[in-house]
């Protein structure tokens, strides 16, 4: 009895060595070839094969089924990072492929299997230059949207890294649904990573407070700027350029005119140079606070002063 | 005791219309200034949320506008039927500064100062003054900008969008005077300096006794002597329900008052 709970608690530890599995697996033409030198370079290199392929007991071994990650990334085991299954099985793509969902993805789908390589490493599918392809295969339409848009052609064309890619909005695991409030006011603080300044003067204009009270229904950054077809300001597809931002306005002000679009949406108080009026409405205003407030804070602290030691004085008298 | 009258009944309900509103649109619209403030997300959901607060803040604005038009006319009417425009707008009885107030207040700051005596005073004193011709002023920039806010689509058409923008730090600013003076100024001139301590309950009784008329307005006093106008002046006491109801009212203002004149130090200080 002894000897076979030893053994059921052991089992997972005994492990075929990989030059075994290697034996057939790492042979050219073999069916699902594994190439041994590209798989001492991948993140997994240290387990051994039966320690994802876990129903593989005996060599040799019949149908073997789809890995189940979660093994170790939900449960912790072996040092591996568990956030991402947590996070996944909450994410639009955990909830459809536990719906059953087949067209979904699961791990293997964005990580591959064998050939799991550091997101550093440029060959990694999750390589942030290769995530828009990666999204691309089932979100088509956002992928040839997104290449055109600044951040698209900055990431792809000039190859720089600092251009959001589908994960730095859509979160890899996480992946909340679109409709969710929550993710769309922490985009905005996504956005203001990279546009700090921009994110700072929008939280002085009334779009900005509401958002930043926790309420969506007013304009958020893809709102006016767009999101996947997001373009600068001075390219005549931007959803501001003079032609189209009418009708960016009028998304949520249906009766805007010309004049109204002229509203600035990051407006800064403090910048003289670039809204003049509207500086020195401000330094207009803070000097007839500071004035009223002086005036009237003196006169009321010798007031009191005058009136206690007056108190003071009957008092004594009597 | 003696008590003569000095608000009736419409002065005191005006008062009440006015400061409930005031009350209304300062906690409805501090939550979005001091967006950043802990105490922002927390105050905007006591209201019931934005559109709530949002809507409490309209129909304050639309109640202040409405008592804005209702003082007015009061005044039209008072000149015109009940003086048959037999009225000094440079008088003493009227709200209109003139001469004997800037004299008032060098006076008060010698006084202060100890250099003089206390300035006699005589229906309406300059700080009264400066709270009442302060509603106009108030209404007014923040009224108009207001207005501006609510209805960007219609004033779109005539101004340009970043009038909105002027609109905002105008609206907001006089906002802050307006909040901040009352929660402090006002509050201390009329209730809490040591001679009136704790409450003048004057505006929510509308009485104040003779020994007090004499000594805060000696010249009201002499004036209405003279003129053999005292007697009318004169009054018994309201019910007393009434008086009581007016107390308690008037501490739960200062007492919102100044729960909201904290929040306020805090955005504006501390976030």
């Amino acid at each position: 009895m002894l000897v076979l709970i030893l053994m059921v608690f052991l089992s997972p530890a005994i492990a075929f060595s990989k030059d075994s599995c290697f034996d057939c697996h790492g042979m050219k033409g073999m069916k699902d070839y594994i190439d041994p030198a590209l798989f001492e370079q991948s993140v997994h290199m240290f387990l051994a094969c039966n320690k994802c392929h876990v129903d593989v007991t005996t060599i040799p071994h019949g149908k073997v089924e789809k890995v189940n990650c979660g093994i170790c990334h939900f449960l912790g085991r072996e040092g591996a990072p568990k956030e991402q299954a947590s996070e996944y099985k909450l994410s639009v793509h955990g909830r459809a492929t536990a719906a059953g969902n087949s067209a979904a993805p699961t791990c293997q789908t964005c990580h591959g299997s064998h050939y799991i390589y550091p997101s550093a490493d440029a060959r990694s599918a999750t390589n942030k230059r290769n995530i828009p392809l990666l999204c691309s295969h089932c979100h088509t339409q956002e992928f040839d949207v997104y290449k055109g848009s600044i951040h698209g052609k900055e990431l792809l064309d000039n190859h720089n890294t600092a251009a959001p890619t589908c994960f730095d909005c859509h979160l890899e695991h996480l992946t909340p649904p679109t409709t969710s409030n929550q993710w769309q006011l922490s985009l905005i603080k996504q956005c203001g990573t990279c546009h700090s300044e921009e994110m700072k003067t929008y939280r002085k204009t009334y779009h900005g407070k509401v958002t930043e009270l926790g309420y969506t229904t007013v304009a958020k950054c893809s709102d006016c700027h767009g999101s996947h077809d997001i373009q600068r300001l001075d390219n005549a597809q931007s959803t501001l350029s003079s032609q189209n931002i009418l009708s960016t306005c009028r998304k949520c002000h249906a009766d805007a005119s010309i004049g109204f679009t002229k509203y600035y949406a990051h407006a800064e108080e403090s910048n003289k140079a670039k809204y003049p009026i509207l500086y020195y409405t401000y330094r207009f205003m803070t000097l007839l606070l500071i004035g009223v407030f002086a005036f009237f804070f003196t006169h009321t602290f010798l007031w009191a002063y005058r009136s206690m030691k007056e108190r003071m004085q009957k008092k004594g008298g009597e | 005791m003696v008590l003569i009258k000095r608000f009736n009944a419409y002065h005191r309900v005006l008062h009440i219309v006015v400061a409930t509103s005031f009350i209304g649109l300062v906690a409805s619209g501090m939550p979005l200034k001091y967006a950043g403030a802990p105490w922002a997300t927390w105050l905007m959901k006591l209201l019931g949320g934005y559109s709530t607060a949002g809507l409490i803040h309209r129909i304050c604005a639309v109640i202040t506008f409405g008592y804005f038009a209702a003082h007015i006319s009061y005044v039209l009417y008072y000149i015109a039927i009940v003086r048959k425009f037999k009225f000094n707008i440079l008088g003493p009885e009227s709200m209109v500064p003139w001469i004997k107030d800037l004299k008032d207040i060098y006076d008060s700051f010698r006084w202060f100062l100890g250099l003089g005596p206390r300035p006699q005073f005589d229906a309406w004193t300059y700080w009264e003054k400066f709270d009442y011709w302060a509603v106009f002023w108030g209404v007014g920039m923040i009224g108009v900008s207001g207005l501006f806010l609510w209805f960007p689509e219609f004033f779109g058409r005539f101004l340009p969008g970043w009038a909105f923008n002027i609109a905002t730090v105008i609206h907001s600013d006089e906002a802050l005077l307006a909040a901040g003076f009352i929660f402090t100024i006002h509050y201390f001139n009329t209730h809490l300096r040591p001679e009136k301590f704790p409450m003048d309950t004057v505006i929510f009784t509308g009485t104040l006794s003779l020994q007090e008329l004499q000594h805060e307005r000696p010249l009201e006093y002499q004036r209405l002597a003279d003129t053999r106008r005292i007697e009318q002046a004169t009054t018994s006491a309201q019910a007393p329900w009434l008086t009581d109801t007016g107390i308690i009212f008037g501490f739960l203002l200062v007492l919102i008052g100044f729960f909201l004149l904290i929040l306020i130090i805090m955005g504006q200080f501390i976030y």
